[in-house]
């Protein structure tokens, strides 16, 4: 009896060691990982910096041009940072940027519409600027304002019109149909139902998820989407470095 | 910031875990994926507080209905084989619906100096072990963007490859998917398809419509701008016959006409492209709004379990808010 209890005894000690052994290598694993993630996020931030402050030289030869039409996807939460998003926004009219589309799914940003123009001096609406105002001067921003009924109530809108137009020929048989509904009047349609903006270039998303939260999904099919993480980390040479890697892509459009 | 993205990764010894039925289906027991196998149970590990307050919201869980009309909770118990997930995937929040955006096979075989056909072929072997993981880690729903509806513009002896490879694919694996009891569903303009794939596909599909266990959509001569309008030829052939008038049309008639409609979970919770590029190229447009995007650096050749399980972690690590 004396030797099973002793057995018991030296199997239970053996078990609370091995239960802790295993503890302190899960601490320990747990640990180099945060450790692993911590060291990246440093080395983001020396970078941003080191961009920021233009001793990565690479990112002074931006080619802007190729950037025609940037939009900016922000988490409804974060949208009502004004101050930031005015802040982004005075950032990207020093890069030179030209258009730039502002989206946040509970039009936020759009009900803020006028104390963003407001408090930028050399901003005008997408809408006003004309053709003539396409070749803007370097330091003029277009902003456009984008909601989520911009996006697939927008399209359903536009179906509208092209059904009622579709009725008034008094459609019948498959090639009606055909002729009527195609991707070139589905576009004009959009148009005709106020979504004017063009397909964006780039697509930069600012929030904790990485999705683009409902931009109007008719106008994203080659644009290059970058999570840039929350509007209250923003840092200016991580857009920089956005809008340069963006800008030494080739894309074959699916050729 | 650390502590959000870390503590998802892994998994304390000695913590058992319940799961809660999905909160949007109402009065529904649920039980596990019929593919669990009843024996030698291990508990689920989770450390506790480990879960970000964030996805408290939001979390799925792979559970299926049964006839029952109460819910309830259960402690859940897993086998020790399949589908027993990797080291330090979570059971609980798992995508249900998966879509790919194979990427990069050209690139692959030229690094490797080989013919572009290699890179096609080796592919396929990719889809296939992905086909696997998604069964075995229990997703109901796989989407691939096979071919494109600008990838009719490659050259001529690349597309007509391309549809040889598919239609060899599909007779080889015919069998399979009927006796792993997988659903096929093709979307797209497959009328482009030669006569003889497109009667293939048809016939596929139809053989394995009843299948339950897990679903393979593949997009072939696929179009996200086409999806939406073609969804707009059907409601108006609707609206031709006097079964819907024209002012009826909503968004969620259109949804309703989407090729996506034949899953029970059309959106994908995760979208994972391939090959470093950073767009979605005209895949399901409409139905990726707040679908989670993994830009992948890997090839599609060269995306295995590895670089898979690291699409899921970082999956069920971000907090998903649908917009809210």
């Amino acid at each position: 009896m004396d030797f099973r209890d002793t057995m018991q005894k030296v199997y239970s000690w053996a078990c609370q060691i091995g239960n802790l052994g295993l503890w302190i290598i899960w601490l320990l694993i747990h640990f180099a990982v945060d450790l692993w993630y911590f060291a990246l996020h440093i080395a983001c931030a020396i970078e941003s910096y080191l961009i920021s402050s233009g001793i990565l030289k690479r990112y002074k030869a931006l080619d802007i041009d190729k950037l025609r039409y940037l939009a900016i996807v922000i988490e409804s939460e974060e949208a009502y940072h004004i101050p930031a998003v005015i802040q982004l926004l005075q950032w990207l009219v020093d890069i030179g940027v030209k258009h730039v589309c502002l989206y946040d799914a509970e039009g936020i940003l759009k009900k803020s519409k006028e104390s963003i123009l407001g408090k930028l001096n050399n901003a005008t609406l997408f809408e006003e600027a004309g053709e003539s105002n396409l070749l803007l001067d370097h330091k003029h921003i277009t902003l456009e304002f984008a909601s989520f009924p911009d996006g697939k109530e927008a399209v359903a809108k536009a179906a509208n019109l092209l059904f009622m137009k579709y009725v008034k020929l008094g459609g019948s048989g498959k090639i009606q149909e055909e002729k009527i509904f195609t991707e070139a009047h589905m576009s004009e349609a959009l148009r005709a139902v106020g979504c004017k903006g063009p397909e964006p270039d780039l697509l930069l998303v600012y929030g904790p998820v990485r999705c683009h939260l409902g931009f109007p999904a008719w106008r994203i099919r080659y644009t290059e989407i970058v999570h840039m993480g929350r509007l209250k980390s923003m840092r200016y040479g991580s857009l920089l470095k956005a809008i340069y890697k963006f800008t030494m892509v080739r894309q074959n459009y699916g050729k | 910031m650390i502590s959000s993205l870390s503590p998802q990764l892994l998994i304390k010894p000695n913590t058992a875990t319940t799961l809660s039925p999905i909160p949007h289906v109402q009065n529904q027991r649920f039980k596990l994926a019929s593919h669990v196998c009843p024996s030698e149970l291990l508990s689920i590990r989770k450390r506790p507080g480990s879960a970000c307050a964030a996805t408290t919201q939001h979390r799925r869980y792979l559970l299926f209905p049964a006839e029952e009309e109460e819910e309830e909770e259960r402690e859940v118990k897993f086998t020790s084989d399949a589908p027993a997930l990797a080291e330090g995937l979570q059971r609980e929040p798992m995508p249900r619906h998966v879509a790919v955006i194979m990427d990069g096979n050209r690139r692959w075989a030229h690094l490797r100096g080989l013919p572009v056909r290699s890179g096609y072929e080796a592919g396929v072997k990719s889809l296939k072990t992905l086909v696997e993981l998604c069964c075995k880690w229990g997703i109901r729903v796989l989407t691939v963007f096979a071919f494109s509806s600008d990838n009719w513009f490659r050259p001529e002896v690349e597309v007509e490859f391309l549809m040889s490879l598919l239609e060899t694919g599909v007779k080889e694996e015919t069998e399979s998917f009927i006796r792993e009891r997988i659903r096929i569903s093709v979307i797209g303009d497959t009328s482009k398809l030669p006569k003889c794939l497109e009667e293939l596909v048809i016939n596929v599909v139809e053989t394995t419509k009843n299948n339950t266990r897990f679903q393979l959509i593949v997009a072939v001569s696929y179009s996200g701008q086409y999806d939406l309008v073609q969804a707009c030829q059907r409601i108006a052939m609707k609206v031709k016959d006097g079964l819907i008038e024209p002012n009826d049309v909503s968004e969620s008639l259109i949804e309703q006409e989407l090729e996506t409609n034949c899953t029970e979970f059309p959106y994908p919770d995760l979208l994972i492209r391939t090959s470093g590029e950073l767009r979605i190229s005209n895949f399901m447009l409409w139905q990726l709004a707040y679908t989670e995007l993994f830009f992948s650096q890997s090839l599609w050749p060269d995306f295995g379990e590895a670089e898979f399980l690291e699409a899921l972690k970082s999956f069920q690590q971000r907090c998903r808010h649908y917009g809210k």
